[in-house]
């Protein structure tokens, strides 16, 4: 189905993004690519999609490709994009401001396809990834899950021989992580063979058959999933948590004075049916905490973070940061004791260079971004999180995970007493989880706090202090994260407890 | 407010071509306001999105199209008092013309016009410039609100300064505005090319297209005309 023969690929000269990589894909394979943020899995996939060197040419390209028996480089534009499906990664660069049907029908209506067999082919992929309720919505206001649903039914809609998925889990709850792994099993028959990304190996374990790990560029051979997920030393090597880890001792923590106090809080924004997305939250966070918020994918922790920074209006309740009310206050004021990372971080990003974007966060309150004290400051920083040597790049330029690394240094650089991280990108390899350590120790260390909006349970279990847990508008549980795991609240949302497959679920 | 959405783009761009006529041949401000007025308060009966900016936009707008004709016609030696009737009647052209097409950008959706295009067989080409020119510009905007709560988030104080100071961190948007815009022509073009646009190919659509175009589809996927 698909053959990767001695394929190399380089952006620049220093090193190769892909090395002499080999790979087969037979006909009923289901194949995970497991590596480190950087070690080249996005270049690979982008290779086997076609998308390298068809649409992006790098400087360096060799090897061959073959689909379906057939080298690549023979196959037209729109045929090529008919035989192999792809998700990105980044699913937003595929879409644009459709509608749902649209998004889906797009190839079909592109190949000029008659208008009852796009209607029944849209009708059916609607129903079989379950996506009936999004009708009628525009791709773009949907939550991040379930864009990467639609991008997987637009990406089918031609019945493609191969589908590409590079990191479909990224942004998904445990039950959406489930609901997506069930589905792909649901379309074996639509699906010949199927080559997936990630760096979460154990959420797609019941859906593939055999992993290959990257290890800077260079592919291990295909080995059977089953066996290797037993294994520690090679997920390690790669630089990958392995999906059998034990579980970490947690840090004591001794909470001091509040930072931040939520009461009462009632959002404007409301549901479909008419209920503010949230009711009645309150909850606070103490000086050397790292207190952990989980809820399902769309159950309002975005817009609980955006009303606590007054981007979000609010119809009652009360915000207290350091003690003091913040009626009146804008949302600047607000972001001055409280930094926010989004999980897209380029919705924060708009200076020039990554230096710029530290200084700027140093001195946003006093506009002296010529302050040569700041400069050094916000140097010393991106080294501390190895961006030391993009200093000067656009921030744009960079990749997710390496943006959510500037969000880091630019937080700690402003010194702000809390810091908000939603759904950070860099906690899912080793690097990157030390790295998000570091910057939660010296939160704590110095006597400020972090909140983590997170899917990953096993990181939450790692790292938090307290867990809050927000359902149908409220926090349902506020407590130990030991005790939330065995919580009713907990049990509501139906996802497996971190580390259970070890049997250590607390 | 929904079925305005759903009115054939092409059934919109002839109705807000013929007001933009209609407002540069009115007579004089006696009609000409009024029709402006008329305009304006049928985009907020129906709850255009966005109009609270459109609104700050055109008094802008106004007052520097009356501001320039009075200078202009003082200069030719007419009086305020005469010049400003003919002033104000070319500003309510303006407001006219611009309120209609910021109605018709606003309530119509690429996935729409793309539709309207593809059934009246237009090329692809055509279909393209089309949907991109009229639907790009609320993303745009959309993006420009974004770096606004972006700079705010981020400790920016972009609302309790002067006026002056508000201007200038609103140009200030202009470079990320500029990122974004070609990042959103990226998007577009990668979806473009997987998802096999070709020009020389005409499209066809899965929406039933009449002087109303289908929104969502209907649980009954048979083609018909589904009341539209």
């Amino acid at each position: 189905m698909l053959y990767l023969d001695n394929v190399s690929v380089g952006f620049d000269d220093a090193q190769s993004a892909l090395a002499e990589a080999d790979l087969r894909i037979a006909e009923g394979q289901r194949l995970l690519v497991c590596g480190a943020a950087g070690s080249g899995k996005s270049t690979l996939i982008n290779v086997a999609a076609g998308l390298i060197p068809r649409l992006v040419t790098p400087p360096h390209f060799a090897g061959t490709v073959f689909v379906n028996g057939r080298d690549i480089g023979e196959f037209t534009k729109d045929e090529l994009f008919a035989t192999v499906g792809i998700v990105s990664q980044n699913v937003e660069e595929q879409l644009w401001d459709l509608h749902v049907e649209d998004t889906i029908a797009f190839p079909l209506e592109n190949r000029g396809v008659e208008k009852q067999v796009i209607r029944d082919r849209l009708a059916e992929l609607l129903d079989s990834l379950e996506l009936r309720a999004l009708s009628g919505r525009r791709v773009l206001t949907l939550s991040g899950g379930e864009r990467r649903m639609v991008a997987i039914a637009a990406a089918l809609a031609s019945r493609p021989s191969l589908l590409v998925l590079d990191e479909p889990t990224t942004g998904l709850d445990p039950a959406a992580r489930g609901r997506l792994v069930r589905i792909l099993n649901e379309l074996a028959d639509e699906i010949p063979a199927l080559l997936v990304s990630d760096q979460d190996p154990a959420s797609l374990l019941e859906t593939i058959d055999s992993v290959a790990l990257l290890t800077d560029g260079r592919l291990t051979p295909a080995a059977p999933a089953d066996s290797l997920v037993r294994e520690e030393a090679p997920w390690r090597t790669a630089g990958v948590l392995p999906p059998h880890r034990r579980r970490e001792a947690r840090k004591p923590v001794t909470p001091g004075e509040t930072l931040l106090s939520v009461s009462g809080l009632r959002t404007r924004l409301a549901r479909p049916d008419g209920r503010p997305v949230l009711e009645d939250v309150g909850f606070e966070v103490r000086t050397g905490e790292t207190v952990a918020l989980i809820g399902r994918n769309g159950a309002g922790k975005t817009t609980l973070f955006q009303s606590v920074l007054g981007l979000s209006r609010i119809t009652a309740g009360d915000i207290a940061i350091g003690g003091r009310k913040t009626d009146g206050w804008t949302a600047a004021q607000r972001a001055r004791s409280i930094a926010y990372l989004p999980q897209n971080m380029r919705r924060i990003l708009f200076n020039m260079t990554v230096l710029e974007e530290v200084v700027f966060a140093i001195t946003a309150s006093t506009g002296r971004k010529d302050d040569p004290e700041a400069a050094a400051k916000a140097t010393a920083t991106l080294e501390k999180y190895d961006l030391g040597p993009l200093a000067e790049k656009n921030p744009f330029a960079l990749s997710a995970r390496q943006q959510a690394l500037l969000g880091l240094a630019c937080a700690e650089a402003a010194e702000t007493p809390l810091a908000i991280l939603d759904e950070p990108l860099l906690a899912r390899d080793i690097r990157g989880r030390d790295l998000l350590m570091l910057f939660l120790d010296t939160m704590r260390s110095s006597g400020r706090a972090a909140m983590l909006i997170s899917h990953d349970l096993e990181l939450i279990d790692d790292v938090a202090s307290r867990t809050l847990i927000l359902d149908a508008g409220k926090i349902v549980f506020d407590g130990d994260p030991d005790a939330g795991w065995t919580s009713p609240a907990f049990r509501t949302l139906g996802w497996p407890a971190p580390y259970s497959l070890l049997g250590e679920a607390a | 407010m929904t079925r305005l959405y759903d009115i054939n783009f092409f059934v919109k761009l002839l109705a807000g071509f013929a007001m933009m006529l209609a407002a540069w041949f009115m007579p004089g401000w006696h009609y000409g306001v009024p029709l402006a007025a008329a305009n304006v308060l049928f985009l907020a009966l129906v709850r255009v999105p966005g109009l609270r900016g459109y609104l700050k936009g055109m008094t802008i707008l106004v007052v520097l199209v009356i501001a320039s004709w009075l200078v202009n016609l003082w200069v030719q030696g007419i009086a305020p008092a005469q010049g400003l009737p003919i002033a104000a009647n070319m500003a309510a052209r303006l407001v006219t013309t611009t309120a209609a097409f910021y109605f018709i950008m606003e309530t119509s959706s690429p996935g729409s016009i793309l539709a309207a295009c593809s059934k009246a067989g237009l090329p692809p080409a055509v279909t393209l410039v089309l949907s991109l020119t009229f639907g790009i510009i609320p993303m745009l905007r959309e993006d420009f609100e974004r770096i606004a709560d972006a700079q705010r988030a981020r400790g920016m104080e972009v609302d309790n300064v002067p006026l002056h100071t508000r201007l200038r961190f609103a140009l200030a948007r202009g470079v990320p505005l500029l990122v974004q815009a070609i990042r959103m022509a990226h998007s577009i073009s990668l979806s473009l090319s997987i998802y096999g646009f070709d020009m020389r190919r005409k499209r066809t659509t899965w929406r039933n297209v009449g002087l109303l175009v289908e929104p969502r589809l209907s649980l009954s996927t048979k083609d018909g005309n589904n009341g539209l």
